[in-house]
C-alpha cells in the first residue's frame, strides 16, 4: 500500500484498520505523524469543547439566523434513500464543528452587545404599499422569538403573544390603508406606527436585561 | 377588658409578621460623584424604581432586596452610572424584587427598565427614558427634557410636563397626559386608551394615535389648534367651532373632522382605526 493510497481511504477508517493499512503504519513514519496529528486535534477540540461555557441560547439563534441568511443552512427536504455516513467521519466533524462554532460563538457573543435585529425588523413603509407583507415569513420570526421569550420567562409568553396578534391586525389595517390610498399622508403614519409598535414589542422580548 | 387584650394581641401579631417578612430583606446604599447632566441608568427586573432630584452632584440609590437571589451589579464610568439588579437562579418576581429608591441631579439623563415596576420620576430637567412590560408609569412635573415611554401592557400617566418631546409607545397600555405640552407630543397605541386633559400650547406637534383605542381629548375653549381627528369604523365627535382648513383632508359626517380654532398654533391629530374619539371643550 503506498502512502496516496493510504491517505485516500483515510476519511473512511472506521477507527480500526486492516492488516495492510496496519503494516503501512508500521513501515510509513509519514502517515503514521498523520495519523497521530489528527487524534491530537480531535482531542484537543473535545477539551475546548468541554472547557468554554456554553454560550447562550441567543447566541446559537444568531448563528443559525446568520447561516440561513448566507444560505449555508436549508429545512430538511425529504430524501428516498438516507446517505451512509460513517461514525469515522462523524467523530472527526463533529469535535472539529463544534471548535469551529464555540469559536465563532464567543466571537459574536460579546459582553454589551445587542444581537442583530436586522432579521427582525419591521419591513420599509414603501414595500407594505407595493404588496402584502410577507406573511410566513412574520409568522416564523414570531414564533421564534415567543420561543425565546418562553425560554427565559414562560410567565410572559402569553402577554407577548397576545401584544404581537394586536399588533400584526395593527399592520394588517394600516396595510389595507396604505394601499387604497397610497397618497395618503396619514395612511403613511399609521402604517409607520404600526411598524414601530412591532419593532418595540421585539425589541422589548430580546432586550437581554428583562424577560 | 377582653377587647384591649385582643387589640394588645393582634397588635403584637403584626408586629411579628412585619418582623418576619422583613427579616429576609437587605437594604444597600450606594453614592456615585458626577458632574452637570450625568446619565445615569437603572435595570431592574422586578420591583419599583423611583427617581426624583436630590442635592449636590452626587448619585445615592438606596435599593432593598428581597431575598437573596438578587444581588446588584453597579458600575461607574465618567459621568454615567449604571446599576443593575443580577437575579441569582432560581429568582422569581418575589424572590428577585428590589426596590429602588434612587436620588439624582435634576438635570441628569435617566434611563429605567423594569418588567413589573412602577416605574416613577418626578421634577427632573434632563432627559427621562422609561421601559417596561407590565410597569405601572408615572411621570410628573418635567420640564425641558425629553421624555420616552415604552410599555406593553403597563399604563402610562404623564403630569405637567412641558418644553420638552414626549413619546409614548405602549401596545396595551392606556395613556394618560395630564397638562402635557412641548414642541412633539407623540403617542402611539395598538389597543391602549388614550386621555388628553391640556391645552395644546407651545406650538407643538401633537399626535395621538391608536388602533382599537378610544381618544379623549379635552381643551379649554381659548386652545389654538389646526385640528384633524379621523376614525375608520368608529364614531367621531367634537365639542369646537372650527373654522374649515384649506387641506386635502375629507370630512366625513360622524367619522372624521379637520379645522382651526385661534391661529392654530399647534398641529394636533386624533386617528384611530376603530376606537372612538371625542374633542371635548373644557
Amino acid at each position: 500500500m503506498t502512502c496516496e493510497e493510504f491517505q485516500r481511504v483515510l476519511p473512511e477508517l472506521e477507527g480500526g484498520h486492516n492488516f495492510e493499512q496496519e503494516q503501512h503504519l508500521k513501515t510509513c513514519s509519514r502517515c503514521s505523524e498523520l495519523i497521530s496529528d489528527l487524534s491530537a486535534i480531535s482531542q484537543q477540540a473535545r477539551l475546548i469543547g468541554a472547557t468554554t461555557e456554553e454560550p447562550s441560547p441567543r447566541v446559537w439563534n444568531s448563528i443559525e439566523i446568520t447561516l440561513r441568511q448566507e444560505g449555508l443552512i436549508h429545512e430538511p427536504s425529504p430524501v428516498a434513500g438516507r446517505a451512509r455516513v460513517t461514525s469515522w467521519r462523524l467523530s472527526w466533524l463533529v469535535p472539529a464543528l463544534a471548535a469551529l462554532l464555540v469559536v465563532f460563538g464567543v466571537v459574536l457573543h460579546r459582553p454589551g452587545k445587542q444581537p442583530s435585529r436586522s432579521a427582525m425588523s419591521s419591513p420599509p413603509v414603501v414595500k407594505a404599499v407595493e404588496e402584502p407583507g410577507p406573511e410566513l415569513a412574520t409568522l416564523a420570526d414570531e414564533e421564534q422569538l415567543l420561543g425565546m421569550v418562553a425560554a427565559r420567562a414562560p410567565a410572559l409568553r402569553a402577554d407577548y403573544e397576545s401584544d404581537l396578534r394586536a399588533v400584526d391586525e395593527y399592520i394588517r389595517d394600516a396595510e389595507r390603508s396604505a394601499r387604497s390610498n397610497p397618497n395618503d399622508e396619514l395612511a403613511q403614519q399609521y402604517l409607520m406606527n404600526a411598524y414601530e409598535q412591532r419593532a418595540m414589542v421585539y425589541e422589548m422580548a430580546m432586550d437581554r436585561t428583562l424577560p | 377588658m377582653h377587647r384591649s387584650v385582643r387589640a394588645a394581641s393582634l397588635v403584637a401579631l403584626l408586629a411579628w409578621a412585619v418582623a418576619v417578612f422583613a427579616a429576609d430583606q437587605v437594604r444597600k446604599d450606594y453614592h456615585f460623584k458626577v458632574h452637570h447632566r450625568a446619565s445615569v441608568s437603572i435595570f431592574n427586573q422586578y420591583g419599583p424604581i423611583s427617581v426624583r432630584p436630590g442635592s449636590g452632584d452626587q448619585v445615592v440609590v438606596t435599593a432593598i432586596l428581597h431575598s437573596d437571589k438578587a444581588e446588584i451589579d453597579t458600575r461607574q464610568s465618567g459621568n454615567r452610572v449604571a446599576v443593575v439588579s443580577h437575579l441569582l437562579g432560581g429568582a422569581d418576581a418575589d424572590s428577585g424584587r428590589v426596590d429602588y429608591d434612587v436620588l439624582v441631579p435634576a438635570n441628569a439623563n435617566v434611563t429605567l427598565h423594569s418588567t413589573t415596576g412602577p416605574l416613577r420620576v418626578e421634577k427632573m430637567r434632563g432627559d427621562v427614558i422609561l421601559e417596561g412590560n407590565t410597569a405601572n408609569v408615572d411621570v410628573r412635573d418635567v420640564s425641558s427634557g425629553h421624555v420616552h415611554v415604552k410599555t406593553l401592557n403597563g399604563p402610562v400617566t404623564l403630569t405637567n410636563v412641558s418644553e420638552g418631546h414626549v413619546e409614548i409607545t405602549s401596545v396595551n397600555g392606556d395613556v394618560s397626559l395630564k397638562s402635557v405640552s412641548g414642541p412633539l407630543v407623540h403617542v402611539n397605541s395598538t389597543s391602549g386608551k388614550i386621555l388628553y386633559d391640556g391645552d395644546f400650547g407651545d406650538g407643538g406637534e401633537y399626535s395621538l394615535m391608536t388602533h382599537t383605542g378610544d381618544i379623549d381629548a379635552t381643551a379649554p375653549a381659548y386652545a389654538s389648534i389646526d385640528v384633524v381627528a379621523s376614525s375608520e369604523r368608529g364614531k367621531v365627535e367634537n365639542d369646537f367651532p372650527l373654522q374649515p382648513a384649506h387641506s386635502s383632508f375629507v370630512s366625513r359626517a360622524g367619522s372624521a373632522f379637520a379645522g382651526t380654532m385661534g391661529k392654530a398654533a399647534s398641529s394636533v391629530k386624533l386617528l384611530s382605526f376603530s376606537g372612538k374619539i371625542h374633542l371635548k371643550k373644557r
